[in-house]
């Protein structure tokens, strides 16, 4: 259900879907998912890639994984821009340690 | 104590002191009696083993002070004594008693000392008495409108709100004679002042961005804390690899049993930052399961011997750079051994190996001719007759020899950068005390030609214009990109300014702590003259202020790192930037 909201980047949707290896997709905001290098670079506007023109991003990573890595640039998205990270709520609480290698590979590939 | 009777709380100490009837106004007599004695060293020292010291009476004035504080401090002896019998029995008892009241007087001292210790007197903190033994304060002071003799003079005079108590007492002084001390009758008694909360005392303020930590370095952190639990890392990439041997190091969680986990017939590389843990055992097998490893770096390996070196000699055949801290174990042999099977070795660093002796630098430089990297730091038995040896090898580089028990000489040093000064990219001859200027002069000036890291921490021979005119001289060599020259308090404006003049444009790194002396005005031109400048330590340049940062600030684009420890003319308002860390702000001003 993608909301085709038209904004002032290029008349491009807000939002940027991106699916797991499994089967699953995620919509996100297209600024959140700018927080990885390697979704940023897919999606750039300059580039050609399919990825930027459809606006989806299929990931070689299992949905769990994916899930976690999105609400990690969430979170970053969040925490990045305000200054006081006094409140600043800790992540790694909210990472179950069976997918952290899991995990660490993908975000090693995002960039993130 | 006071005259209304009301008291606050006490002590445990105070309370038995009243009881046993040690006064204030006691001690406080007590403690006249020594500085009295101080003043008079012909007195003989009126301590209070001296009860036969009584002094005749000649009727001077010390005298007489003395005398009637003597008679007080020794409670039996107030009167004195008719028989010189009496005397003499007495005088052993009075010793013992006083003995004991000067102890307790110093305990008294002591607690009191604690209680105050936050406010600052002239006096000795340790003569001094706790405030409210002052006599001053303590003997009631007769009430406004009556007569009292003046201590001084002995005019009868009237007591007024302004009586001074004489100083020493007892006694009041009429208004001249308080007038001729100099004291200020009007002054008001100073307020107790506000003790400073001990956290509060030293404020240390770092400017520290805190960078939202990355998804990667979290799950490296949360496999480290389950490390005991992965069977196997897989392919998670040789900079994860690395980090999370760092992370482990820093929790010192890597043991015998989690190591393997770093391990790969594949790698060429290997670090491991702690491996305090890990047995002789351990260390062969890291060397079965990394056959192929070339570049080999173990941090803290206390527990490393001579059979796990010698294990290596035969699995790590392709070894050519071993980096080890600390190898306390090996022994002469063990490291003869080592260096007989490596022949191809190019880089040897070691830091603190108390056996590594002449014969072992010998076995090295016959066997392993081909290094460009050797560090010998903090080896205890390093002298000058390891530099004849280390001086044929041609090929270096790098060469650390710091740090040795006993230093280096100047001679021997500028030999030995005539024969190998000429290669060498990276110098570190740090906590060579006996080092002079002659070896930047005669050693490096002439023979250095590539170098581009000097360290030279803590050489105080060196001296200000040595210093200046080896970077004024030093064209030979391009500029340096680091140079740490820090706790040598010899040096200042003339040697910054010549060193920022030489290597300013291309420096990444500089550490002048404790150059205490510099001035303000070569310490505000780094910023200009050394653009490509990363991490800048000044501590303790007492003339760094809030201009000298922010002119690195606004001239060095790529800073990260600014340590300003001791630098108490910086304030608060310390100019920061983000992305930059400025640590150790300490000033009064905060």
């Amino acid at each position: 259900m993608p909301r085709d909201v038209d904004m002032e980047g290029g008349g491009k949707s807000d939002w940027v879907r991106i699916t797991s290896v499994d089967g699953f997709s995620f919509m996100v905001l297209r600024k959140v998912a700018m927080g990885s290098g390697t979704l940023k670079n897919m999606l750039s506007s300059d580039s050609n890639f399919a990825e930027a023109l459809s606006g989806t991003c299929p990931l070689q990573e299992r949905a769990v994984v994916l899930e976690k890595v999105l609400e990690y640039l969430a979170y970053k998205n969040t925490y990045e821009e305000n200054g006081s990270k006094d409140d600043l709520e800790h992540f790694e609480k909210r990472v179950p340690p069976e997918i952290a290698l899991e995990l660490l590979m993908a975000a090693d590939y995002l960039e993130s | 104590m006071s005259r209304n009777n009301v008291r606050g709380p006490t002590s445990a100490l105070t309370e038995f002191l009243r009881e046993s009837g040690i006064t204030t106004a006691l001690v406080t007599r007590r403690v006249r009696q020594g500085q009295g004695a101080r003043a008079d060293p012909q007195q003989p020292a009126a301590g209070p083993s001296n009860a036969d010291g009584e002094n005749a009476e000649d009727g001077s004035a010390q005298d007489a002070a003395n005398e009637e504080y003597n008679s007080d401090k020794l409670d039996e002896s107030e009167d004195e004594n008719p028989s010189a019998k009496k005397k003499c029995k007495l005088s052993k008892k009075a010793a013992e008693k006083a003995k004991a009241k000067e102890k307790a007087k110093l305990k008294k001292k002591k607690g009191g000392k604690d209680d105050d210790s936050d406010y600052e007197d002239d006096e000795d903190e340790y003569t001094a008495l706790s405030k409210s033994m002052y006599a001053k304060t303590s003997p009631a002071k007769p009430p406004v409108g009556s007569f009292e003799n003046c201590a001084k003079c002995e005019k009868k005079f009237t007591v007024t709100r302004y009586t001074v108590a004489a100083n020493p007492p007892p006694g009041f002084l009429c208004h001249d004679c308080a007038k001729a001390t100099g004291t200020d009758p009007f002054k008001k008694p100073a307020l107790p002042r506000k003790r400073k909360n001990p956290q509060d005392k030293r404020k240390v303020v770092n400017f520290d961005d805190k960078e939202l930590p990355s998804l990667a370095s979290m799950c490296i952190k949360i496999i480290s804390n389950h490390i005991n639990d992965v069977e196997a890392l897989g392919n998670i990439g040789q900079v994860n690899l690395d980090e999370i041997s760092r992370v482990l190091a820093r929790n010192r969680s890597m043991t015998c049993e989690n190591a393997p986990l770093l391990y790969d017939i594949q790698n060429t590389k290997l670090t491991l930052y702690d491996a305090t843990k890990l047995t002789p055992p351990a260390f062969c097998t890291l060397a079965s399961l990394n056959p192929g490893v070339e570049s080999l770096r173990l941090d803290y390996c206390g527990r490393i011997n001579d059979s796990a070196l010698s294990h290596w000699s035969g699995h790590l055949t392709s070894l050519n750079r071993l980096e080890l801290l600390g190898p306390f174990l090996i022994r002469i042999e063990g490291w003869k051994t080592f260096f007989q099977s490596h022949p191809q070795l190019t880089g040897f660093l070691i830091t603190q190996s108390p056996r590594f002796d002449l014969s072992c630098v010998e076995s090295l430089v016959e066997n392993c001719p081909n290094l460009t990297e050797l560090r010998l730091a903090q080896i205890g038995k390093m002298s000058d007759e390891f530099l004849p040896h280390i001086a044929s090898l041609q090929h270096l580089e790098y060469l650390d020899l710091s740090e040795p028990s006993s230093s280096l000489s100047s001679e021997a040093v500028t030999r030995l950068l005539e024969a190998v000064g000429s290669k060498l990219t990276h110098l570190n001859l740090s906590s060579n005390d006996l080092l002079d200027d002659t070896v930047l002069t005669e050693g490096l000036l002439p023979h250095a030609k590539k170098l581009s890291t000097l360290i030279l921490k803590n050489t105080p021979e060196l001296t200000d214009s040595g210093v200046a005119s080896f970077f004024k001289g030093f064209r030979s060599n391009p500029p340096l990109h680091h140079i740490c020259m820090e706790r040598n308090h010899n040096l200042g404006d003339k040697a910054l300014k010549a060193l920022l003049h030489h290597s300013g444009k291309e420096l990444r790194e500089l550490n002048i702590n404790s150059w205490k002396e510099t001035g303000n005005e070569p310490l505000t031109t780094i910023g200009n003259l050394a653009p490509q400048l990363r991490t800048l330590d000044v501590g303790w340049c007492r003339q760094v202020d809030d201009f000298v940062v922010k002119a690195v600030l606004e001239g060095c684009q790529n800073i990260t790192n600014i340590s300003v420890y001791g630098c108490n003319k910086l304030t608060i308002n310390c100019p920061r930037k983000h992305g930059v860390k400025i640590r150790g702000i300490e000033t009064n001003a905060i």
